[in-house]
C-alpha cells in the first residue's frame, strides 16, 4: 500500500503532464480513488434548492468504500439527498471492465483537462455513461457528468487543496435534478409575506439543486464499523 | 347657605320616551329630602343625573353652587350612593368589597374606619363571607356601608328599603334616620311609598311622569291641620243642623250622604267623636288621611295602602 | 391610576372564571404533545411525504422546538377565545353585574377607568402567553428534548440549527401578546357597548373567525382588503420561523396590530365616556 503511494507521489514528481493513453489514464485514475477504503471527515454542507432553506449544516461526514456515507449531526437533524450513494466519487467511477473513449480536450475554468467517456462493459450497472474531466498534471477528476440508470444525471464539481496525495477534495458540488414540493393541503398556515416569496421561486423555476460539501479535515482508513452506517 | 344640590330644568328622554321632564329643585345642607313617586316616575333617572352615571338632554346641576359637569370627580368624592340593587362583586367578600370602594373613593381611608361603618351598618362578623351568600338585605346594609364610608357629606340613596323584609326596613329606615340626626348627614332618598318618605324625610318631592307635582317640607305638605278626616255615620237628617250650629262647622270639608269629611288636625279626632255621640249620632267608622294621600293614591296605585300596614 | 389598576388585577385574578383560561391553555398543549407522541412520526410522514422523496432526515425530528411550533399553531383560533373571556367581560361585565353603577359613581374618570382595563387585560394576555410559553415550548422541551426545528410551509421547507431557534421564540411569544391585545381591545370596545358580557365574548370570536377566513381565503376580491384584516397580520409571529426572517413585514404587521389597538381603545374612551349607565 505505502508502495503504491510511493509511486504516486513519484509519478507527480516526474510526470508533469500525463500524456498517456486514455485507458491508462482512467485505471490509473480509478486505482487512485480506490485506495481510500474509508474517512471519517469534518464537513460544512450547504443544501441549495429553491424550497428549501437549510442552514450551513456542519457535521461529521463517515464514508466507506464503495457506496457507504453518513451524515453525523451530533444531535441536530441530518439531512441528505436520498441517493447520496451519488454524492461519492467512487460510485461515478464504474467498476469491472469498461470501454474508454478519448474524448480530447477542453478548458474549464481556466484549466485544460482531458475528457474520458466511459462506459461500463456490464450492462446491468446503474451508470450507463460517464464523462470525466481529468486535470492529468495531478491526476484528479475535477469534474463528472453521468448518466445513471435509476437517478438521472449526476453532475459533480471537485475542488483540490489540501489532501491532493489521496486525491481527497476540499470542496464537492453536486448537481442534482430536484422535484417540486408541495405541503398537503391543511397543514400549512402561511403567514401572507412567505406567499410572494414562494410564488417568486415558482417564477425562477429552478428543478436543478445543488449540495454543496465543504471537506475541514479528513482522518482515512481507520476501518470503520458497518454498523456506523446503520 | 348655598343648597348642596340644586337643579334647573333637568331633562332627560331615552329612545323618545322623556322620563324626566324640566325638573328643578333644590336640597339644602343637612335635609332629609325624600323624592316621592311611582315606578318609572323619573326618581331613579334623576338620581343617576346627579350622580353622572347619565347625562342630561339639558338643564344644569349644582353641588354647593358648582356645575356638576365641570368638576364630577371632586364633587362625588363628598357623595356616597346606592342606585337601584346593591351590587357588588359576588365572588369577593365583604370586606373585600368594601376594600375596594373605599380605596376608589377619593383619598385613604383606614382599616379603623371600614370595621366602623361595618359595625354601624351591623355586618361584623360576617365580613368575611362571600357577598353572593349574603341576603337581600345584608347586601343592601354593605351597600350602605360603602356609600358611608368616605365620610361623604351627601348620601344618595334609591329605594333603600326595596326588597328587604319586613324587620330590615323598620331597620334601614332606622339607620337612614339615624345617619341624619346623629351624623348630619344630608340625604336624598327615593320611595314609592308616601309613608316612608312621611317618616324619614324633612323635605319632599312628588313627581309624577318626569314632572315635579309639589315639593316642600314635610310638615308642611302634610300638615296634619291640613289632613281630612272622615266620619262614616248611619244615615241621620238631623246631622247637617246640628253640625251648622257646632263649633266643627269651621273644619267641615264636605258631606256626601253618609259621609262626612272634616279637614282638621287628627289630634281633634277624640273631641268629635264624642261630640257626635253626645248628639246620638251614631258614628260606624272615623279613618284619618293624608291630603296629599288622596292625591299621590291617584296617581300611584295601590302598593301604598299594602304597604302602609308596616 | 396605580392603585385602580392594583383594583382591576385584583379582581381579575381573584375570579375562578379567570384561571379556567390558564386550563385550557394547558389542556391544549397537553392533547396536541399526548398526539405528537403517540401519532407524530405518522403525522411526520404524512407531512413531509414531498421531503422524503428525494431527501433522507435523520435525528429527533418530533423535538420540543417542533411541538411548540404546532402548538402555538392554534393561538390564533384558541387563545383569542380565552383573552376574549376576560376583555370582554371588562365593562361588560360590571355592568351586567351592577358593579358598573357602584364604581362609577366614584371619583374616577371614564377614560382612566377603560385604560385601566385595558391594560389589566393586556397583563392577564401577558400572564396567559408567558403561560403558554411555559406549558407548550418548556414542557415539550422536556417531554421531546431540543434539536434542530423543521418549519413546513405550504411550499417550502425550512430547517433552524437549534442554538438559533429560542431568540425566535422569545420574538413570535412578544408578537403573540402583540397580537392578542388588539383582540382584548376589540373585546374592550365590543364590551362598552353591552350589558352583559356573552354578547362581546361571542362577537369577538365571530369577527376573528369571519376575518381569519377572508384572510386566508384565495380570492382575488379579498386580496385588496386583505392587508387592512388585522387577522391577516395576527399571524405575523410565524415569520420569525422563516429564513430569512421577513422583518419588514413583521414590521408592518406589528405597526397595523398597534393601530387597530390604539383606534379600539380610542373608541371604546369616546364611547364609553358618552354612555349612559342605565344597567
Amino acid at each position: 500500500m505505502r508502495k503504491l503511494w510511493g509511486v504516486l507521489l513519484f509519478c507527480f514528481g516526474t510526470l508533469p503532464v500525463f500524456a498517456g493513453d486514455a485507458n491508462e489514464l482512467f485505471y490509473l485514475l480509478r486505482a487512485r480513488v480506490l485506495l481510500v477504503k474509508d474517512y471519517t471527515a469534518d464537513v460544512k454542507m450547504k443544501i441549495n434548492v429553491t424550497y428549501m432553506r437549510v442552514p450551513q449544516l456542519s457535521g461529521t461526514l463517515y464514508f466507506k468504500s464503495p457506496d457507504k456515507m453518513r451524515l453525523e449531526r451530533h444531535g441536530g437533524l441530518s439531512i441528505f439527498p436520498k441517493k447520496n450513494t451519488n454524492l461519492t466519487l467512487g460510485n461515478l467511477i464504474p467498476d469491472g471492465k469498461v470501454i474508454v473513449l478519448d474524448m480530447g480536450y477542453a478548458e474549464k475554468a481556466g484549466k485544460k483537462l482531458r475528457i474520458l467517456k466511459i462506459v461500463p462493459e456490464d450492462d446491468q450497472s446503474n451508470i450507463v455513461i460517464t464523462k470525466l474531466w481529468v486535470d492529468e498534471a495531478n491526476l484528479l477528476i475535477l469534474h463528472t457528468e453521468s448518466t445513471t440508470r435509476n437517478d438521472g444525471t449526476v453532475t459533480m464539481d471537485l475542488e483540490f487543496g489540501n489532501y491532493i496525495p489521496y486525491a481527497l477534495p476540499d470542496k464537492v458540488t453536486i448537481f442534482m435534478d430536484v422535484k417540486d414540493y408541495k405541503l398537503p393541503n391543511g397543514l400549512a398556515m402561511d403567514y401572507n409575506d412567505e406567499l410572494d416569496i414562494a410564488e417568486k421561486a415558482k417564477k425562477e423555476k429552478a428543478t436543478k439543486g445543488t449540495i454543496q460539501i465543504t471537506y475541514l479535515k479528513y482522518t482515512i482508513n481507520t476501518g470503520l464499523d458497518d454498523d456506523l452506517f446503520k | 347657605m348655598e343648597p348642596i344640590i340644586e337643579t334647573k330644568n333637568l331633562s332627560k328622554s331615552f329612545k323618545g320616551f322623556l322620563a324626566v321632564d324640566r325638573l328643578s329643585f333644590a336640597i339644602g345642607h343637612g335635609e332629609v329630602y325624600g323624592l316621592l313617586g311611582q315606578n318609572g316616575a323619573g326618581k331613579s333617572a334623576t338620581m343617576r343625573m346627579l350622580l353622572g352615571l347619565i347625562f342630561p338632554d339639558s338643564g344644569n346641576i349644582f353641588f354647593n353652587g358648582s356645575e356638576f359637569s365641570n368638576s364630577r370627580r371632586d364633587l362625588l368624592k363628598n357623595v356616597g350612593a346606592i342606585i337601584e340593587r346593591p351590587d357588588m362583586y359576588g365572588y369577593l367578600s365583604g370586606w373585600e368589597n368594601l376594600k375596594i370602594f373605599a380605596a376608589l373613593s377619593g383619598g385613604k381611608i383606614p382599616a379603623t374606619r371600614l370595621h366602623e361603618v361595618l359595625e354601624l351598618v351591623g355586618l361584623k362578623g360576617r365580613e368575611k363571607d362571600k357577598v353572593k351568600t349574603y341576603s337581600q338585605g345584608m347586601k343592601q346594609r354593605l351597600g350602605i356601608a360603602i356609600a358611608l364610608v368616605h365620610k361623604p357629606e351627601l348620601l344618595i340613596l334609591d329605594e333603600p328599603t326595596n326588597g328587604l323584609d319586613p324587620q330590615g326596613i323598620a331597620e334601614m329606615r332606622a339607620l337612614i334616620v339615624s345617619l341624619s340626626q346623629d351624623h348630619g348627614k344630608t340625604i336624598l332618598i327615593s320611595s314609592h311609598l308616601l309613608y316612608e318618605i312621611e317618616h324619614i324625610a324633612t323635605n319632599m318631592l312628588i313627581m309624577h311622569k318626569g314632572k315635579k307635582v309639589v315639593d316642600g317640607p314635610v310638615n308642611k305638605l302634610l300638615n296634619p291641620d291640613k289632613n281630612l278626616v272622615e266620619v262614616i255615620i248611619r244615615a241621620d237628617s238631623s246631622i247637617a243642623g246640628k253640625l251648622a250650629s257646632s263649633q266643627w262647622q269651621q273644619y267641615l270639608q264636605s258631606k256626601e250622604n253618609t259621609i262626612i269629611t272634616f279637614k282638621m288636625n287628627p289630634a281633634n279626632t277624640p273631641a268629635l267623636n264624642k261630640w257626635l255621640v253626645g248628639e246620638n249620632i251614631d258614628v260606624l267608622e272615623i279613618r284619618t288621611k293624608h291630603s296629599l294621600e288622596d292625591y299621590f293614591l291617584s296617581l300611584t296605585n295601590d302598593t301604598v295602602t299594602k304597604d302602609r300596614v308596616i | 391610576m396605580i392603585q385602580l389598576l392594583r383594583i382591576e388585577l385584583y379582581k381579575i385574578f381573584k375570579r375562578p372564571r379567570t384561571y379556567i383560561s390558564f386550563v385550557i391553555a394547558a389542556a391544549i398543549t397537553f392533547v396536541i404533545q399526548l398526539a405528537m407522541i403517540t401519532d407524530g412520526k405518522t403525522f411526520m410522514n404524512f407531512a413531509m411525504q414531498g421531503i422524503n422523496e428525494q431527501f433522507e432526515i435523520q435525528g429527533n425530528i418530533i423535538n420540543g422546538y417542533f411541538v411548540t411550533h404546532i402548538i402555538l399553531q392554534s393561538l390564533l383560533v384558541h387563545i383569542p377565545l380565552l383573552v376574549a373571556l376576560v376583555a370582554g367581560d371588562s365593562l361588560a361585565g360590571e355592568a351586567n353585574q351592577g358593579t358598573l353603577r357602584l364604581l362609577l359613581t366614584k371619583p374616577i374618570s371614564r377614560s382612566k377607568l377603560v385604560f385601566v382595563k385595558f391594560l389589566s387585560s393586556f397583563i392577564y394576555t401577558v400572564i396567559l402567553i408567558i403561560w403558554l410559553a411555559i406549558v407548550s415550548l418548556l414542557l415539550s422541551i422536556l417531554i421531546f428534548g431540543k434539536g434542530d426545528m423543521i418549519n413546513l410551509k405550504s411550499e417550502t421547507f425550512i430547517i433552524i440549527l437549534k442554538n438559533d431557534v429560542l431568540w425566535r421564540y422569545m420574538a413570535a411569544f412578544a408578537f403573540a401578546v402583540l397580537a392578542m391585545t388588539t383582540i382584548a381591545s376589540m373585546a374592550m370596545l365590543l364590551s362598552a357597548f353591552a350589558d352583559n358580557s356573552i354578547g362581546p365574548i361571542i362577537s369577538t370570536m365571530g369577527i376573528v373567525v369571519v376575518l381569519a377566513i377572508l384572510s386566508n381565503l384565495e380570492i382575488p376580491l379579498f386580496n385588496y382588503i386583505k392587508p387592512y384584516l388585522f387577522t391577516t397580520h395576527m399571524i405575523g409571529w410565524k415569520g420569525f420561523f422563516d429564513d430569512p426572517v421577513p422583518l419588514g413585514a413583521i414590521g408592518r404587521s406589528a405597526m397595523v396590530l398597534v393601530c387597530y389597538t390604539t383606534g379600539f381603545i380610542a373608541c371604546t374612551i369616546f364611547y364609553f365616556n358618552r354612555k349612559d349607565i342605565t344597567s
